[in-house]
C-alpha cells in the first residue's frame, strides 16, 4: 500500500490549463464515483484556483494511472499532452511530504496563506462523506492536519498579512481596533478601490461612502457593494464624518491638501483619521501625515511593509520546512512499522471488512436514515473497532515474541506469507 | 498576622509577574491566564491582609509609608483587574506587574509593626481622605503606563515602522479610550481627596489651606488633570496631547506622594 499524488499547480501549469482542470465541488462526487468504478477506493480530490490534485492509495500504480488520466481527459475535455507536460506525480514519502507542504501553505503562491488548510480539510471531508477514504488515507490526512497545526503554532509563517488590502486593514485595526462601527470614504471607483473595498467590507464597516469625479461610476460601484454614492464636491464635508479614507483616482494633482485636513480635524474634534492613498501619482499631500491624529500611508509605504512581512514569512518558512521534513520521516517510520508487520495490516483489513459489511447490512435494514445518523454510526463503529484491536496491535508491536505472534495469528485467522511472498511484495 | 498574609499575597504577585514576563516572550494565551489568575489571587489575599490590619489596628491602615505603598498597590491591582474585564490589555500587565511587585518589596523594607495612631490622625476624615486620594492616584498610575504605550504605538504608526511585538498592542483608539476612562474616574477621586484633605486640615491645623508642599503639589496635579479633562471635552484634545498630559500629571503625583515625603518635608509628614 502506498499513497500517490497526481496533479498540477501554479508552478507547473498556466492559468488556462488550471481553469480547465478545476474540479468544482458538485462534480467531485462524480469523479470519486468514477474512480471507485475502476477499483480506486481511496481517493481525495483537492481543487482550488491554484491547484488540482488527486491523492489516492493504490497497490498497483501502473494500472491506476492510465485510468485516472482517461477519466480526467473524458470528463474535462483536455488534451492528453497537457497532462504529460504540466502535471507532477509523487509516491510514498514524497507524496505525503507534498501534502504536508500544501496544507501548511508552503506550496502556495503567497507563502503561508491560511485558506489552503481549510480547502484541504474540505476536500478530505468531501471524500469521507462519499466513503472514499480508508485506513490509509485517513491516517495520512489526520497527520497532515497535525503537521499544519504544528507549523501554525511553532512558526510565524501566517502571522503577518502581505497583500496591500490586508495590510491596509491591519493598519486600520492598529489605529481603530475593531472596524465594525467605522465609516470609510472611497475616492475613485477604479479596480484598485473595488478590490480593497471588498476586503474592508468583510470587516463589517457601518457605512461606505463612494465618490468619483464622474458620478455615474461612483453610483455603479456603490450599487455593486451597497455603499452610498456622493458627489465629488462633498469631500470636505465627508472628511468630518468618516474614520478612514481610501483614495485611488487618476488625478494628476493632489485632491486633498494639508489645509483642508487641518480645518476638518478641528470640526472632527481631533478624532483620528486614516488616509490610504493607493493612487499613482498620489491623491493626498504627504504633508497631511504631519497633522496630529492623522495617519497617511501611500502605496509605497504599504508595499514596503508588505515586503517586510513577506521576507519575515520566508525566514519562517525555513523552520516550517524543517518541521515538515521531521514529520515526514517520523510518519514513514510509523508506516514501515505497520508495513513490516503483515499481521497488523491483516488485522486492520480484516476488522475493517467486518465493520463495513455489518454496517451496510444495518443501513439496509434501517432504510430511512439521514446523513448525520449515518456519519455518527460510521464514527461509532470505527471507534469501537479501533478500541478493541488497539491492545492486540500494541502487544504485537511491543512484544513480538513467537508465542504472542502465534497466538495472534490464530485469533485473527492469519495464514502468514512465506519468505517468497514477502520478497515479491517488496519489489512491487 | 496581617504581615504574613501580606507576604503570601506578595508571593502571588511575584508569581503573576513571572508569568506576565514569560507571556512577553512566548505569547501564549495560557501563560497570560496563569498570570491573570495569580494576580487575582494576589489581590484577594492582599485585600484580606488589609482588612485584617484594619481590625487589628482599629484604624484605616493608610498612616505610614509601608501602609500607603501597600494600599496604593492594592488599588492599582484592583483597577487593573477592573479594566482587564473590558479591554484587551494583557501587554499592560507586563509593565504594571513588575512595577507593582517592586513597589510591594520596597514597602516591606519600611517598618510594618502596628503602632498607636498619632492623635492628629485620629479622625473620621482619615479613611475618606486617604482612600479617595489613593484610588485616584492608582487610576492615574495606570493611565501613566497606558499613555507611554500610546506614545510608543503612535510613533510606530506615524513613522511607518514595524515595532517588535506590535501585534500584541491594543489599538490606538482603545488606549485613548482607556485614558479617557481613567480621566473621568480618576479626576472625581482626587478632587474628593483634596477637598476632604482641606476640610480635615481646617479641623486639625486650624486653616483649610496652608500652602504646605503637599497641598501645593496636589493642587498642581489637580490643575493638570482639570486642564486635560476640560480640553478633551471642549476642543477634543486626544491622542498624543492627552498622553503627554497624563504623563506630566502622574509625575506631579509622584512628587506629591513620594518627593514631598522623602525629600521636601512639611506639615503632611506621615505619608
Amino acid at each position: 500500500m502506498s499513497i500517490v499524488v497526481f496533479g498540477l499547480n501554479h508552478n507547473t501549469a498556466p492559468v488556462e490549463i488550471r481553469e480547465k482542470l478545476y474540479i468544482s465541488e458538485p462534480t467531485i462526487p462524480e469523479l470519486l464515483h468514477a474512480l471507485k468504478g475502476h477499483g480506486i477506493h481511496e481517493a481525495v480530490v483537492l481543487s482550488t484556483c491554484n491547484r488540482t490534485e488527486i491523492y489516492f492509495s493504490s497497490e498497483e500504480q501502473e494500472k491506476t494511472f492510465p485510468i485516472i488520466r482517461e477519466i480526467l481527459e473524458q470528463s474535462f475535455e483536455i488534451k492528453p499532452e497537457w497532462l504529460q507536460e504540466h502535471t507532477y506525480t509523487f509516491h510514498g514519502e514524497d507524496a505525503y511530504r507534498h501534502l504536508f507542504l500544501v496544507a501548511s501553505g508552503l506550496d502556495s503562491m503567497v507563502v503561508g496563506e491560511p485558506q489552503i488548510l481549510g480547502q484541504v480539510k474540505d476536500a478530505y471531508r468531501m471524500a469521507t462523506l462519499y466513503n472514499s477514504t480508508g485506513f490509509f488515507l485517513d491516517r495520512v490526512f489526520h497527520k497532515t492536519f497535525n503537521v499544519a497545526k504544528r507549523i501554525r503554532t511553532e512558526t510565524k509563517i501566517g502571522y503577518n498579512p502581505v497583500s496591500i488590502s490586508s495590510m491596509a486593514i491591519e493598519l486600520s485595526k492598529k489605529i481603530f481596533g475593531e472596524l465594525h462601527q467605522k465609516r470609510i470614504l472611497v475616492i475613485g471607483a477604479g479596480e484598485m478601490c473595488e478590490i480593497a473595498l471588498k476586503h474592508f467590507k468583510k470587516e463589517g464597516l457601518s457605512e461606505i461612502f463612494i465618490t468619483n469625479r464622474t458620478f455615474r461610476h461612483a453610483q455603479k460601484l456603490a450599487e455593486d457593494i451597497t455603499g452610498i454614492p456622493c458627489p465629488f464636491i462633498d469631500i470636505p464635508d465627508l472628511l468630518t464624518k468618516v474614520d478612514m479614507v481610501l483614495s485611488s483616482t487618476g488625478s494628476e494633482k493632489p485632491i486633498i491638501d494639508k489645509e483642508l485636513v487641518q480645518s476638518m480635524m478641528k470640526k472632527r474634534k481631533n478624532r483620528p483619521l486614516f488616509f490610504m492613498d493607493i493612487a499613482v501619482p498620489r491623491d493626498i499631500d504627504p504633508e497631511v501625515n504631519k497633522i496630529g491624529n492623522v495617519y497617511l500611508y501611500d502605496i509605497d509605504d504599504l508595499k514596503e511593509l508588505s515586503q517586510q512581512h513577506l521576507s519575515d514569512r520566508l525566514k519562517e518558512s525555513e523552520k516550517a520546512y524543517a518541521i515538515v521534513e521531521e514529520e515526514a520521516v517520523k510518519f514513514t517510520r510509523w508506516l514501515e512499522q505497520l508495513d513490516t508487520n503483515p499481521l497488523i495490516t491483516h488485522i486492520f483489513e480484516m476488522v475493517e471488512e467486518i465493520r463495513n459489511s455489518e454496517l451496510k447490512k444495518t443501513v439496509q435494514k434501517l432504510k430511512k436514515i439521514d446523513e448525520d445518523t449515518l456519519k455518527s454510526m460510521e464514527i461509532l463503529t470505527k471507534t469501537i473497532v479501533n478500541k478493541i484491536i488497539h491492545p492486540h496491535v500494541s502487544l504485537i508491536k511491543k512484544n513480538g515474541s513467537p508465542e504472542v505472534l502465534d497466538m495472534m495469528k490464530k485469533i485473527f485467522n492469519f495464514e502468514g506469507e512465506d519468505e517468497e511472498d514477502m520478497d515479491n511484495r517488496d519489489e512491487g | 498576622m496581617s504581615i504574613y498574609i501580606f507576604y503570601i499575597s506578595l508571593a502571588f504577585y511575584l508569581f503573576s509577574t513571572l508569568f506576565y514576563l514569560l507571556y512577553l516572550v512566548v505569547y501564549r494565551k495560557g501563560v497570560e491566564r496563569v498570570g491573570y489568575y495569580s494576580l487575582f489571587a494576589g489581590f484577594s489575599i492582599h485585600l484580606i491582609s488589609t482588612l485584617f490590619r484594619y481590625i487589628q489596628a482599629g484604624y484605616t491602615p493608610i498612616t505610614n509609608i509601608y501602609e500607603s505603598l501597600s494600599f496604593f498597590a492594592l488599588a492599582i491591582a484592583g483597577f487593573f483587574l477592573y479594566l482587564k474585564r473590558f479591554y484587551k490589555i494583557e501587554i499592560l500587565g507586563c509593565i504594571i506587574l513588575p512595577v507593582l511587585s517592586i513597589m510591594l518589596i520596597w514597602a516591606s523594607t519600611f517598618p510594618a509593626e502596628i503602632r498607636p495612631l498619632p492623635p492628629v490622625l485620629k479622625s473620621y476624615w482619615l479613611p475618606i481622605h486617604t482612600i479617595f486620594s489613593f484610588v485616584g492616584n492608582a487610576i492615574f498610575f495606570i493611565s501613566f503606563f497606558v499613555s507611554i504605550l500610546y506614545l510608543v504605538v503612535e510613533r510606530g504608526i506615524k513613522k511607518k515602522r514595524v515595532l517588535p511585538f506590535s501585534g500584541r498592542f491594543p489599538s490606538l483608539e482603545t488606549l485613548d479610550l482607556i485614558n479617557y476612562r481613567c480621566m473621568s474616574y480618576g479626576f472625581p477621586f482626587i478632587t474628593v481627596g483634596i477637598i476632604t484633605g482641606s476640610i480635615w486640615a481646617g479641623f486639625a491645623w486650624g486653616s483649610y489651606w496652608n500652602w504646605d508642599p503637599k497641598e501645593t503639589w496636589s493642587l498642581i496635579t489637580w490643575i493638570v488633570y482639570a486642564i486635560l479633562l476640560h480640553n478633551r471635552l471642549t476642543i477634543g484634545w486626544r491622542g498624543r496631547k492627552t498622553a503627554y498630559m497624563m504623563i506630566i500629571g502622574f509625575l506631579s503625583i509622584l512628587i506629591t506622594f513620594l518627593g514631598v515625603n522623602l525629600f521636601i518635608g512639611g506639615l503632611h509628614s506621615y505619608v
